[in-house]
């Protein structure tokens, strides 16, 4: 026998998209509203000081139960899925986008525009920071807009990075500190950072994960929500181009079909699974997938790529006290007019390679006890390592896709997703002079500090992804406007990484973040 | 697949002789017999005289053996074949190899005994350079890097690979009290390391 759920309001996945969506909807509003989860819950808050001693010894997962063993595709994308979604694991980096990112085509001739311009998007990036409980410094406003400050201070620099701050001063070029989702005063409930720096599991609450937020309408009975339940597919009302239904399989008892109804559907699936769920519900209105009526579903598939490398830095640093904070800047990611295109950020960590120690020496003989020691001590007394990084963005191509793979199906028969990225012309052209560019700027700092790079590598791993549902005022070019409403069904929405029109030179999750609040601001004006 | 994969690798800890190993899939999917009884301790007295030859002279007798205990301590909890934290954009889930401690016991062991069919004595009665000439020849095969300790193919390595990757190792490299991986609070953050007691 089926099982009904009815809500006002249906949010599928239950990561830190649906997390904003849920909050500001049961703030503002009395709907009802149901989350689907597909995983299950992992570690809690207590649990995770233990988890974080198995990691640290023996490198194990903090977070056990995360995934789902036979769900999973190929191509870039999360192994996560579970409550809070990857952004339990995440760093919580949260930079913005540039104004620049939302108008390349205007600006520089290159990619897209998107329906929405920075303006647009500013308030939202606000709340989202004040929702997640940003700690962050302003940096230089020409690239660092914002109209309020952010809701906490910055993480103290430690001894570390306030020496390379002044190295990077004395290059010329403004680094400020990397704003983040932990917290430097006690915020909405949650405890001050302790710098215990093992943030991909926190132990003391201060990073900011989705768990907290799902707890706390739980508590307040503002949601329901509903685990280990995985949507299959969304079916149309009869007659209409309404969604009527997510049709699911609870992974507990996978012989009774369960149905949830509502008004609204929201889609929070991350940037792999939302396009698969639409793929996935083709019918015989749409057989190509539900909002697919111009085929954009799971094109313009987008992330950055980046270049990296380790500068000699002739300065006696102490590496270990708090890696997991780093330098940012966004100087080039606003670089005003260009003769050729090319933007990137910029970002610093302490570092110990090339300084860690070691069994052999630079003649290759083994070294024992003592010797280890003095080696190791040696390659620190006088000079020290930097990591640097910049990301960039790459142009997605149209056939940049998420398709079913037919090849690779779940326990069900359900196909899973294969993401095959690709740039577009215009970035593949851009590739050298965007690579020997940067290589350039490594070149400049490492010479002001009288250092020299140790090595660089190039990155195409297609970081922070996006895309599949982009947005666009067009329906010929895109799946959901600029609130994340699908231009074919108009009580069914995609929100965050899915939307975006290409992913900037920055971390994405804020900007996700940001884009699902001006959509749950649209779906308000429903109720 | 990946669920069957960690089965098999769990139960194939016996026959694993010396080194851990990456992880690999069965091909035909067969199991082995189950030994799910955790291994019997490493010698100890083998083990404390590997550590003097290995560990650094400047920790004296006492912080030797607390080096050593604390590597028993690890041991003791080491899983095989458990999952690791999933990197970054890679959707398939990885596991640690199996159980390297079988090995590491046979290494001692082995130590033990060459030590004292050529020299006539055991390896605690051994002076420092000729201990290190036996665990020169064991561990010839050794790149420079000294990795994760459940990843070393000897257990000289390990020994090492656990105590240069401890917090006392790096102050006792900078002679700060740095204290990696300590939650302390954000007061004082940007001052310079103060000197190791
Ligand atoms: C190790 C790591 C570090 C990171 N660090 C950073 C960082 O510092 N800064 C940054 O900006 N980003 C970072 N990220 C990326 C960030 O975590 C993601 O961008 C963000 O969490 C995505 O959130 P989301 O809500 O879009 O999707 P997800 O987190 O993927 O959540 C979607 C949820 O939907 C569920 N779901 C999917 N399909 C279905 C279905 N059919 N039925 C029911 N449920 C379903 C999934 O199980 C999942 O839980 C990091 C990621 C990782 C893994
Ligand atoms: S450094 Fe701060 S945010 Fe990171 S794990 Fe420690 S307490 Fe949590």
């Amino acid at each position: 026998m089926t099982r009904v759920i009815e809500s006002d309001i249906c949010i599928v996945g239950a990561g830190i998209t649906a997390a904003m969506v849920a909050e500001r909807l049961a703030e503002r509003t009395d709907a009802s509203i149901t989350v689907i989860e597909a995983g299950q819950r992992t570690a809690s808050l207590t649990e995770r000081t233990n988890t974080r001693a198995r990691m640290l010894a023996y490198g194990e997962n903090p977070y056990p139960n995360d995934h789902i063993p036979d769900q999973t595709g190929t191509g870039a994308m999360y192994r996560q899925m579970v409550v809070g979604g990857s952004a339990m694991h995440w760093g919580g980096a949260i930079p913005r986008y540039s104004p620049e990112d939302f108008r390349l085509r205007s600006l520089y001739g290159v990619g897209f525009d998107w329906p929405i311009s920075f303006e647009d998007l500013e308030p939202y990036y606000q709340e989202a920071e004040e929702r997640i409980g940003a700690a962050g410094e302003q940096g230089p406003a020409d690239c660092d807009p914002r109209s309020k400050p952010y809701p906490m201070p910055p993480l103290p620099l430690s001894y570390n990075l306030a020496r390379m701050r002044d190295w990077t001063d004395s290059a010329g070029i403004p680094f400020w500190t990397q704003p983040w989702a932990r917290n430097t005063r006690p915020y909405r409930g949650r405890n001050v950072c302790q710098r215990c720096d093992t943030c991909a599991v926190c132990p003391t609450g201060a990073k900011y994960t989705p768990d907290f937020a799902f707890d706390r309408l739980l508590a307040e009975r503002r949601i329901d929500l509903v685990t280990r339940t995985l949507v299959r597919r969304l079916t149309l009302e009869p007659g209409t181009g309404r969604i009527a239904s997510a049709e699911a399989v609870d992974r507990d008892a996978p012989d009774e079909p369960v149905e949830f109804r509502a008004d609204t559907f929201v889609i929070a699936a991350g940037h792999a699974w939302s396009s698969h769920l639409l793929l996935l519900s083709a019918n015989a209105r749409f057989p190509d997938g539900l909002a697919n009526r111009t085929g954009n579903v799971g094109r313009y598939m987008t992330g950055h790529w980046y270049v990296s490398g380790f500068i000699d830095l002739p300065m006696r640093l102490y590496p270990g006290i708090f890696t997991n904070n780093s330098l940012l800047s966004h100087r080039f990611a606003s670089p005003g007019a260009l003769d050729r295109y090319v933007r990137h950020d910029l970002r610093l960590w302490e570092s110990n390679v090339g300084r860690a120690p070691r069994l052999r020496n630079d003649d290759g003989r083994l070294l024992w006890g003592d010797e280890v020691m003095a080696d190791w001590r040696e390659r620190n007394r006088t000079g020290a390592t930097a990591r640097i990084r910049a990301y960039y963005d790459v142009l997605p191509d149209r056939e940049s896709r998420l398709t079913l793979d037919g090849a690779k199906t779940n326990a069900l028969g359900d196909p899973m997703p294969r993401i095959d990225y690709r740039p577009a012309r215009a970035s593949l052209d851009l590739e050298d002079h965007t690579h020997d560019t940067i290589l350039g700027r490594f070149d400049h700092l490492a010479r002001a500090a009288g250092g020299a790079m140790m090595s660089t590598r190039t990155s195409r791993l297609w970081e922070h992804p996006g895309g599949g549902c982009r947005m666009g005022d067009d329906p010929a070019s895109s799946v959901v406007d600029p609130w994340g409403r699908t231009h074919d069904h108009e009580n069914l929405f995609v929100v965050g990484a899915p939307t975006i029109v290409s992913s900037g030179c920055a971390n994405g999750t804020l900007t996700f973040c940001a884009l699902s609040l001006m959509a749950a601001e649209e779906m308000e004006k429903g109720l | 697949m990946a669920e069957s994969r960690r089965g098999f690798l769990k139960q194939s800890v016996a026959t694993v002789a010396a080194a851990s190993v990456a992880a690999c899939a069965p091909e035909d999917g067969r199991n082995p017999p189950t030994t799910d009884t955790p291994p019997a301790p490493l010698p100890s007295t083998t083990l404390r005289a590997v550590a003097q030859a290995i560990l650094p002279a400047e920790l004296g007798d006492d912080g030797q053996q607390r080096a050593v205990a604390a590597f028993e301590r690890w041991s003791d909890g080491l899983e095989p074949v458990v999952e690791l934290a999933h990197p970054y954009l890679v959707p398939e889930t990885r596991y640690s190899g199996p159980d390297p401690r079988p090995g590491w016991t046979a290494q001692l062991q082995g130590l033990e005994k060459e030590s004292r069919s050529r020299f006539g004595r055991g390896l605690p009665d051994l002076e420092i350079p000729t201990r290190r000439t036996l665990l020169t020849r064991a561990v010839e095969q050794t790149g420079s890097g000294l990795g994760a300790p459940a990843n070393a193919n000897h257990v000289a390595i390990a020994l090492m690979a656990h105590f240069f990757a401890s917090p006392l190792a790096t102050d006792l490299c900078y002679r700060r009290t740095i204290a990696k991986q300590q939650c302390r609070g954000l007061d004082g953050a940007t001052a310079e390391p103060g000197a190791a007691p």
